[in-house]
């Protein structure tokens, strides 16, 4: 049997590109994290983005209002829970628990209008070198501008984390939030940049999904992809790289589990479809089993609320 | 150049409690200056004025005839005001360079460069690199020292500082304030150790119940004046009649060991010491050589071996606390809000807690809330807490409160063993004294203490016996008679 490399390569490519949803939104949600805050609004910011990116493409045409609505989008939801639990001193856990179910019943609403609706052709950057190395072209080129951003930012992110001063002040909010307010570091500004710049990029991840990877709106399309880049966000330890690595394997499974029920693999469904999540955490847990790096890690203050009392 | 900072008709009301009452003080450069008072004295409060992190409600703030305007920790920066909470405010998971240029705008470089100088001129040597979470307290305390003095301020503020350090610990940084104070800083130091401010400082300023009732020099001053002052009566000194014990043992504990699997734990290795009947042992060392470890599986929160525990001839290391206590141990914890009790639960709730089997407080699984009441006024009337109502959640009372509630309740049942951890911590001159007095009565009355505790005055004063525990070991049991506070500074800091 001859195996074509190039089909080789355009697996890959498209494990890669289901990733991509899962890079975004977890890098989103580690930011929040770092900070200190939990929000478990992911699926709902998501589905929310997704919505909003399909009905902005259809009604106003343009690709690039589409993309950046979504984002705002995000960043609008995402302010209901900032307000909510920096504002309000609400419990993290339940706000965005609601969040979630906001979004969910939000996006069905106003999506209705929008089922059946084909979507617009997305363009890929570097496709004249579709053919020109076997194997990486199919890897390297012809992707979305959404695609590159989604690979380029668990590096971006653990740069803005461990170089630069702001990443800095985001890791002393999470660590503790008393002590950097006492330094004179606004922990209620922070907290709300963090928990927006989230929201704006889980807002991408579902436009990444209703405009890119499958171009059409479909009731509670994320599926349940918000549960995981959140679980990812915890299992790496809170290590942007290790999310690249966890959503490679999450993408993986799910491309090559599919495959394998289309040979005909004499595995039950049930257990090729719950793969993926199984195989992902346990990845995930073993390469971060280093209890002093977890520690190192994990930011201290997570899902705590912090008020000054003046 | 001279640094003058006044505070002038300073006000500060919380609901139900006056914080700072008309206060004004000067302070000039040359000078240390301590603040003393009892907890809830508002000496806290005041300074966390002058560093901007709390708001006055009135009253002004002048720093060489500037009007200062402190809404936030960050105009006190500005100002050149640099303070070292008693709580250290560092982040445990960052690195030692991290936190100290978190506040800072200039190059990394720079600061590396800054720092090292700084360093250098004071000798303090700290490995920049590693996280905050793996220093000493003292290393902590000075990493807190270094990011004031990043800022050359003109005055710096150190708030109850030594209530982590050790005795050397203590004497280095003391000469460290005496340098910072030769070269222009002004130092406020606020205290309850009467000692320290004898000791170290020229001026004190004396607050009681939010209010300045003195301002004197020390020169003037002794020991006996200060906590007269301090606590606005007279105190009466307390000693302990050393008497021959009896060498009846109560507790053996023989080759008692913990692995912990956090790797943030102490482990102990080979544990072994007994206690007769009618003694105090008292344990020595800083916090975080395993004490906590110790309480714990002294207490029964961590389980071991059966045969390393021997109390009144029974084997009890393999049994849970409750149990223990009905051998007839008591336990008081160093936390006093989290292991001891539950703040949001009443008082006669917490007494409850304790629920040892003659108690009758639970009759066929219903609560008997009469008879827990009436033990509970039972309590507060005997130890003296200073409340009469039993409804109060317990997170509203006074450390010292706390604590008396918390002893009397240990100690209603009559027990043959008590063991307590750091009993006295972070309470005022007058609570300490009535705590001391309560656990000399329960010598007195042949009854046995462990004294697991980071203050070397109180041991010396407590204890028949002392011992050491560094890094999960225990020093040799030595008599309390033979012992210095130098002697066990050396051992707590792992010397010979």
């Amino acid at each position: 049997m001859i195996i074509d490399v190039n089909f080789v390569g355009l697996i890959i490519a498209s494990i890669m590109a289901s990733a991509v949803p899962l890079i975004l939104a977890s890098c989103g949600e580690l930011i929040t994290e770092r900070s200190g805050v939990l929000n478990l609004g992911v699926e709902g910011m998501m589905i929310i983005g997704a919505i909003s990116g399909f009905a902005l493409m259809t009604v106003t045409g343009s690709l690039i209002i589409a993309v950046f609505g979504a984002m705002l989008a995000g960043v609008l939801i995402s302010t209901i829970f900032a307000f909510l639990t920096q504002t309000l001193i609400t419990n993290h856990v339940a706000t965005g628990l609601a969040l979630t179910i906001f979004g969910i019943g939000i996006s069905a609403m106003i999506g209705k209008n929008f089922v059946g609706i084909p979507g617009k052709e997305f363009p890929v950057l570097f496709e004249s070198l579709k053919d020109t190395i076997p194997l990486l072209s199919p890897i390297l080129f012809g992707h979305s501008v959404v695609f590159y951003f989604a690979f380029a930012l668990p590096f971006v992110t653990s740069y803005f984390l461990k170089k630069t001063k702001i990443g800095l002040i985001v890791r002393a909010v999470g660590d503790s939030p008393e002590s950097a307010s006492n330094q004179g570091i606004n922990v209620k500004l922070v907290r709300y940049a963090c928990i927006l710049y989230g929201g704006a990029m889980c807002g991408l991840a579902g436009a990444y999904l209703s405009m890119i990877y499958t171009p059409q709106w479909i009731e509670n399309m994320t599926g349940g992809r918000g549960w995981i880049a959140l679980a990812l966000v915890v299992f790496s330890t809170w290590n942007p790289i290790k999310i690249l690595i966890g959503a490679m394997i999450f993408g993986g499974l799910t491309i090559i589990q599919f495959h394998m029920q289309a040979i005909g693999v004499r595995i039950p469904v049930q257990f090729l479809t719950a793969l993926p999540y199984i195989v992902t955490i346990i990845v995930l847990v073993v390469i971060s089993r280093d209890s002093r790096k977890i520690r190192l890690s994990t930011p201290s203050s997570l899902g705590k609320s912090f008020y000054k009392d003046n | 150049m001279n640094t003058n900072l006044k505070i002038s008709n300073v006000t500060k009301i919380y609901p139900g409690c006056v914080a700072n009452d008309n206060v004004s003080l000067e302070f000039n450069s040359g000078k240390i200056y301590a603040l003393l008072g009892e907890n809830g004295a508002g000496k806290s409060t005041l300074v966390k004025i002058l560093s901007g992190v709390i708001i006055p409600d009135e009253g002004k703030i002048y720093l060489n005839e500037n009007n200062l305007k402190l809404n936030s920790p960050l105009d006190a920066k500005k100002n050149d005001i640099g303070m070292v909470f008693q709580h250290f405010n560092l982040f445990e998971t960052l690195s030692v360079f991290e936190n100290l240029i978190i506040d800072s705008d200039e190059q990394r470089e720079v600061l590396r460069e800054k720092i090292d100088s700084i360093m250098r001129k004071y000798n303090f040597s700290i490995d920049l690199d590693i996280p905050v979470l793996n220093l000493s307290a003292g290393q902590k305390q000075k990493v807190e020292i270094i990011r004031c003095l990043i800022r050359s301020p003109k005055v710096l503020i150190m708030d109850e500082p030594t209530s982590v350090l050790t005795e050397q610990e203590t004497s280095e940084l003391f000469l460290s304030l005496k340098k910072f104070s030769e070269e222009g800083i002004l130092i406020i130091y606020i205290t309850h150790k009467l000692k320290e401010v004898i000791e170290l400082c020229d001026e004190v300023a004396v607050m009681r119940r939010g209010k300045l009732v003195s301002v004197s020099e020390i020169k003037n001053e002794n020991i006996e004046s200060l906590a007269n002052k301090m606590v606005g009566q007279n105190l009466k000194t307390i000693k302990k009649k050393k008497e021959k014990n009896s060498s009846d043992k109560l507790i053996n504990i023989t080759n008692l060991n913990f692995i912990s699997e956090d790797p943030f734990e102490t482990n102990l290795s080979d544990i072994n010491f007994s206690v007769n009947r009618g003694e105090c042992l008292g344990i020595a060392g800083i916090s975080g050589n395993g004490q906590s470890e110790l309480f714990q599986v002294l207490s029964g929160e961590i389980i071991s071996d059966k045969n390393s525990i021997e109390f009144n001839k029974n084997y009890i290391g393999d049994l849970n606390p409750q149990e223990r206590r009905e051998y007839l141990m008591a336990f008081s914890p160093e936390d006093r809000l989290e292991q001891a009790a539950i703040p949001q639960m009443a008082i006669f709730e917490n007494v409850a807690l304790n629920n040892y089997k003659s108690s009758n407080f639970f009759n066929n699984g219903l609560i008997n809330e009469n008879k827990i009441k009436e033990h509970s006024k039972k309590i507060i009337s005997d130890f003296n807490v200073n409340t009469d109502n039993i409804e109060l959640k317990s997170q509203f009372l006074s450390g010292g409160n706390l604590q008396k509630l918390i002893i009397g309740r240990e100690l209603i049942t009559s027990p043959d063993l008590l063991i307590c951890f750091n009993p006295t911590w972070g309470l005022d001159v007058g609570a300490i004294n009535y705590i001391h007095e309560t656990l000399i009565k329960i010598n007195e009355q042949n009854k046995s203490i462990i004294l697991i505790s980071t203050d070397t005055d109180e041991l010396l004063k407590l204890s028949d016996k002392i011992s050491v525990i560094h890094k999960g070991k225990l020093s040799k049991i030595m008599d309390a008679d033979e012992v210095t506070s130098e002697k066990l500074g050396i051992l707590m800091g792992g010397g010979n």
